[in-house]
């Protein structure tokens, strides 16, 4: 907040059949909005992909309207019939997803089995 | 003409002009003194063979005069009929007069957007400019009018006072925003004594009645008086004053609007408020509140104190943190509060309000979340039992009388995004002296500290709570927001929102303001309601 957030970005990738999402730099409300714009274009209904994967080895901070904008990329997804994973995930997404009890609902995985994330976490 | 001013001769226009001059050769009665004055200063002897820029009136018009003059003493005399020029030139003054006129009255009245302001002046610069007196008429309620009187360098005066427009020739249609009637058409003897402002020299002598055109009607009406000792009213004048009440019209308008606004404004946000919160059955509540932009009063955290209905009831604190700031957040907080206070009677089964207010929510068109922390309190003796959830919130922190610092282990799932809300209800007891913190993310979330860009963070809460123990709580939430206030510095923050439950140290409804260890001593220090 004090600091200047370093550069948002987010780099979009499709595998065969998934859609991967590299979320880089702060998301708050600002940069909420351009994901979920991202997204929301992407996964029309007759999508082919099966997942969303967004990555988060680069994010730098998230909020509570950061957080408002995974639970509406999620809406996207499950309308699309598409499952959400979240990767590489940072200590304190980490922690907002235990706070608010929100991990299980955006990616179905039960808590005990996502203590892990599949990648290195940086 | 010859030395002695008599005409020589003249041309056909000449003798038109001066029909009297023609042909004689006598000094003629009718030459103009200007011209007169001017041939016998050429002719005198004087030696004058130029003279400057002369001109006056022959009959109605206006002329300049160009002498030639001859050896043997005659002057011939070129009259130039300058009456046209004069009169475009004396167009042009007006019109620039005018249109600096307007200009300062947009930029008198378009400078403020308070009515009663914009009033005074519209009716100072009428009577400055245009008329020697000026009434303005606005409708108030019912059959009061507001009357703003001026007369040119007198004051300004504003009556209300119920008047009949009809006594005015068209005074009532002008407040209805139909075309004025011209100026001519007006008997000035028909002007009521209301309408003539103190101390206005004399009868009247010619009005102007014209509508300040508002928001599709009009939002009143301009008076013009002269009195009879001076000019009337010109058609073009007449004209002048509408071009001056639509200006004014628009002015008054647009700060009309705005105070209407403003009361709307002020309204709505006294409902959306932090409460004042103190002494409650036996417990001392304190709630500190720091929107995330200081020029705002509300944002997107909130906190309420529902008194139980009597001392042995429980009362709810709840305090929570809408997604976002500002005006937008606030409102949500407004809904949810009330929707809280509606499940009053519930607030046994934190966890069944929770998913009231879930259901709520997901019913609303809003997409935002709220995270919250419920504390159920009632006094038990000297002690306060606690039962505490969090719902995605911070868990609450208690300030022990020994200085530890206990994180409550409630947790629990935010509010209003998912199907159903799953939480944890801890209970705890305070001891007189110890404080129970609920706390937003503001005050965590605070970055700067001495290197900047820090987040203050939980822990570090924690650690400088442990030298507040013992403290009252207003004392306590004064002390957190300052806490974070220092660690950010001159930084940007989000909403802060703090609110302390205390057990008071001593005796029942006593309020605790001094020093000394909790449970020990028991003086008694300090006595409220």
């Amino acid at each position: 907040m004090t600091t200047p957030s370093p550069d948002f970005s987010l780099v979009v990738t499709a595998v065969p059949d998934a859609l991967i999402v590299e979320v880089a730099g702060d998301l708050d409300r600002g940069t909420g909005e351009k994901l979920i714009r991202t997204v929301a274009e992407r996964l029309t209904p007759d999508t082919a992909f099966r997942r969303l994967r967004l990555d988060f080895r680069h994010l730098t901070w998230i909020d509570s309207m950061g957080l408002s904008a995974l639970l509406m990329v999620h809406h996207h997804a499950d309308t699309a019939g598409v499952g959400l994973r979240l990767d590489r995930r940072p200590d304190f997404l980490e922690r907002l997803l235990d706070l608010t009890g929100t991990f299980t609902y955006l990616t179905g995985i039960p808590r005990a089995a996502g203590e892990v994330p599949d990648a290195g976490a940086g | 003409m010859d030395r002695d001013g008599g005409i020589v001769e003249a041309n056909t226009a000449a003798r038109a002009l001066l029909p009297a001059a023609a042909g004689g050769d006598r000094p003629p009665e009718d030459l103009p003194d200007w011209l007169a004055d001017a041939h016998r200063r050429m002719s005198g002897g004087l030696g004058v063979t130029r003279l400057d820029a002369l001109s006056g009136a022959i009959g109605e018009r206006l002329f300049e005069a160009y002498p030639t003059p001859s050896t043997d003493g005659d002057v011939v005399w070129w009259l130039i009929d300058d009456t046209e020029r004069r009169q475009a030139e004396e167009i042009l003054r007006s019109e620039q007069e005018r249109a600096a006129i307007l200009s300062e009255v947009s930029s008198t009245l378009l400078s403020s957007l308070n009515v009663a302001h914009c009033t005074e002046a519209t009716a100072r610069l009428a009577a400055c400019h245009l008329a020697d007196a000026a009434v303005l008429v606005t409708p108030a309620q019912g059959p009061c009018f507001s009357l703003t009187y001026a007369r040119a360098g007198g004051p300004v005066t504003q009556v209300l006072r119920a008047i009949e427009p009809a006594t005015v020739p068209g005074l009532a249609e002008a407040l209805q925003g139909l075309p004025p009637i011209p100026t001519q058409w007006i008997d000035p003897g028909d002007i009521p004594p209301w309408a003539i402002p103190e101390g206005f020299a004399g009868p009247v002598g010619s009005v102007i009645v014209t509508p300040l055109p508002g928001r599709g009607t009009a939002d009143g009406a301009l008076i013009l008086l002269r009195p009879g000792t001076a000019r009337a009213f010109s058609e073009s004048e007449d004209g002048f004053a509408r071009l001056f009440a639509a200006r004014a019209g628009a002015a008054l308008s647009a700060a009309r609007l705005y105070t209407e606004q403003a009361g709307i404004t002020a309204t709505l946000i006294r409902d959306l408020l932090p409460p004042q919160l103190g002494g409650v059955h036996g417990v001392e509540y304190a709630g500190r509140y720091r929107p995330a932009r200081d020029d705002e009063r509300v944002g997107g955290d909130f906190y309420d104190v529902h008194p139980g209905a009597d001392p042995s009831r429980e009362s709810l604190v709840v305090l929570g943190d809408v997604a976002g700031k500002g005006l937008d957040a606030a409102v949500l907080t407004g809904k949810i509060r009330n929707s809280l206070h509606t499940l009053l009677p519930l607030s046994h089964d934190h966890e069944y309000v929770l998913n009231l207010l879930n259901a709520a929510l997901l019913r609303s068109r809003h997409s935002r979340f709220v995270t919250l922390v419920l504390a159920s309190a009632r006094r038990r003796g000297v002690r306060v039992r606690l039962r505490l959830t969090s719902a995605g919130h911070p868990p609450p922190l208690v300030v022990r009388g020994d200085g530890r610092v206990e994180e409550s282990g409630t947790y629990g799932d935010l509010v209003g995004a998912m199907p159903t809300v799953s939480a944890r209800t801890v209970e705890t007891v305070l001891a007189p002296g110890e404080t129970c913190l609920l706390y937003t993310d503001g005050i965590t979330e605070a970055r700067g500290g001495p290197l900047g860009g820090e987040l203050y963070g939980s822990e570090r809460l924690k650690r400088d709570l442990t030298g507040c123990a013992g403290m009252p709580a207003e004392a306590l939430v004064e002390r957190v927001h300052m806490l974070a206030a220092q660690w950010l510095g001159q930084g940007r923050h989000d909403d802060m929102a703090v609110v302390a439950i205390s057990a008071p140290r001593a005796g029942p409804l006593a309020v605790v303001n001094g020093e000394g260890r909790p449970g020990k001593t028991r003086k008694r220090q300090g006595r409220s309601s």
